[in-house]
């Protein structure tokens, strides 16, 4: 599951001509490596595909920066 | 290895297409990287740091006084950073408070009223701030108050709002209707600072209360909009060794002079377009075409000259304010990133004001997009950009400006912010149609198409919406659109 989310993201950042290999830790949308275009595109995957709820009160949109970050909401919600 | 040599050489070979490329390399050049970790390379790092930043023309001399006095010392006591920061910032917030001269024009004229100076209404309005901003973060994490928590801005703003009411009904001339409306005016200003420290109470690297309290207005200066967000943000970005630091100092450096020399560009057009060629100002024109004493040439140079030079002076303010960041040690990214590059109306929104859209994605475009029209994707992205571009881009400015109610009737105030209703809506549905329907132009339609008509494209939407941007008392939404009609002989 941790891998494919892996490749959502790589695969985001190749249809915009980025290849660059990037670390669990690496902020992806604040630092601009994907703009917020793509951060709505990651949350729609991650409500279809992943089944995760984005509306919920709690939820904290940092928590979508970083490929950690994104193993980690996939993690508590399975 | 080259690179290194070259700088070794005792021969200096004249060769200024080198020496710009060792410039903008040097980030990546390990002598250069070397010598930024020494005292004295730390030192004339600094000292060349401040002489860009004074001759950005972006600091005056107080300010300017303050940014190297807390570097300096940044720089001899690493281990003190976020109490210097913190520290230096409490000393800035309560000597300039407000971000926009409306806001000091008010608290000046609100003073000589009672005959009173304007820092005795400002320091305690200041400090008061300070200590609800404290209290605010606090309250979040108890048990009756956590719903401040899941809705920090709209509590902020509720808040904010129940003072501004009560400082339009206090009466003109009062002590207490002054000292009010000063804290209407210090809190708007570093409202957005507020709501971003809320925001890092979820955040994983935690920072002391009193250090995210205490940074409403940051040593950086700048307007409303927080440049670096808060300490959630920058934390992401800090050097995590000696190394890294010397790259980001370096990096702050090539920042600050790249800054400097746009600086002196925006002084050129400016000498040239008013002192040479006495090309009016956007607003002028816009009277002119008012009064019937302008011509449509001038109209249309002075559009377009406005445009840019709204460009170099955006960029020349946020690289500045981005180079002390980085100067500090936290590797954050630029504000303006060649916005001329833009082929779509969103990514030129992305590259003329990064942190400007990042406030407005926070906090209107991604809690609009979790929570409606979730089976349908295109009104889905259409609303939470309406909501972001539109309605969050229009309660900034109008929030922010509230000031003309302080000796404006309501109706008088509501008309200043006629012409803004058309900048905010027009931009708006220019984003929204760009996110939802993008024009997707590919190299393969050919050299013209793709590398010059989509980014003439972008200048011209940017252009045209300029015309409604400003509020000002000058220029009101008739004369702005007799403007646009008379560009077209109409």
């Amino acid at each position: 599951m941790a891998q494919s989310i892996q490749d959502v993201v790589k695969s985001m950042m190749a249809a915009r001509g980025n290849t660059q290999e990037i670390t669990k830790d690496e902020p992806i949308f604040t630092s601009g490596l994907l703009d917020s275009l793509a951060a709505t595109e990651l949350m729609m995957t991650l409500e279809s595909d992943f089944g995760i709820d984005l509306a919920d009160a709690d939820f904290d949109i940092s928590k979508l920066d970083t490929l950690a970050d994104l193993e980690g909401l996939i993690g508590e919600a399975a | 290895m080259a690179s290194t040599e070259t700088l070794q050489s005792p021969e200096i070979e004249y060769s200024p297409l080198k020496w710009r490329r060792a410039w903008l390399t040097m980030d990546q050049n390990p002598v250069a990287i070397e010598f930024a970790k020494t005292n004295f390379g730390v030192f004339i790092l600094h000292v060349g740091f401040i002489l860009a930043l004074a001759a950005s023309g972006q600091f005056s001399g107080a300010a300017l006084v303050m940014v190297s006095a807390t570097l300096g010392a940044i720089a001899l006591a690493p281990h003190r950073r976020i109490e210097l920061l913190v520290g230096a910032s409490i000393l800035y917030v309560i000597l300039r408070p407000f971000r926009i001269d409306g806001w000091t024009a008010v608290v000046n004229l609100k003073s000589q009223v009672i005959e009173s100076s304007p820092y005795l209404l400002q320091i305690p309005a200041v400090v008061l701030f300070l200590f609800f901003s404290a209290l605010f973060l606090r309250a979040m994490h108890w048990e009756k108050t956590k719903r401040l928590a899941k809705r920090p801005l709209t509590s902020l703003f509720l808040i904010w709002s129940v003072f501004l009411i009560t400082a339009i009904m206090l009466p003109k001339g009062s002590l207490i209707g002054a000292f009010v409306w000063t804290y209407v005016g210090v809190m708007i200003s570093a409202i957005w600072f507020l709501a971003y420290a809320a925001v890092d109470e979820k955040a994983k690297v935690k920072t002391p209360l009193i250090a995210k309290a205490g940074m409403m207005r940051p040593i950086w200066g700048g307007s409303s909009t927080p440049l670096g967000k808060g300490f959630g943000y920058l934390n992401k970005f800090d050097s995590k060794d000696t190394d890294e630091l010397a790259v980001t100092r370096l990096k702050a450096l090539k920042l600050a002079v790249w800054g400097a020399l746009l600086a002196g560009l925006w002084f050129v057009m400016e000498y040239f377009a008013r002192d040479v060629f006495a090309l009016p100002t956007l607003i002028t024109s816009i009277l002119a075409t008012a009064d019937g004493t302008a011509t449509v040439g001038t109209s249309w140079l002075s559009l377009i000259y406005n445009y840019f030079l709204d460009l170099v002076i955006i960029a020349v303010w946020g690289h500045m304010i981005v180079a002390v960041i980085r100067m500090i040690g936290y590797r954050i990214p630029r504000n303006s990133r060649n916005p001329l590059a833009s082929r779509t109306l969103a990514e030129f929104w992305n590259r003329y004001h990064f942190y400007h859209k990042e406030l407005l994605v926070d906090f209107f475009f991604y809690p609009a997009f979790v929570r409606f029209f979730k089976k349908s994707p295109k009104l889905r992205i259409a609303f939470a950009t309406f909501c972001a571009a539109g309605l969050g881009n229009f309660l900034f400015h109008a929030a922010r400006d509230t000031h003309v109610f302080a000796d404006a009737t309501l109706m008088e105030g509501l008309a200043m912010f006629q012409s803004t209703w058309v900048y905010f809506l027009a931009l708006a549905l220019g984003l929204v149609f760009s996110q939802v329907n993008p024009i997707k132009i590919k190299p393969e339609h050919g050299f013209f198409c793709y590398e010059i008509l989509t980014r003439l494209n972008v200048c011209t939407f940017f252009c045209f919406v300029k015309i409604f941007g400003d509020i000002t008392v000058e220029g009101t939404l008739a004369e702005r659109c007799q403007f646009v009609l008379s560009l077209f002989f109409i």
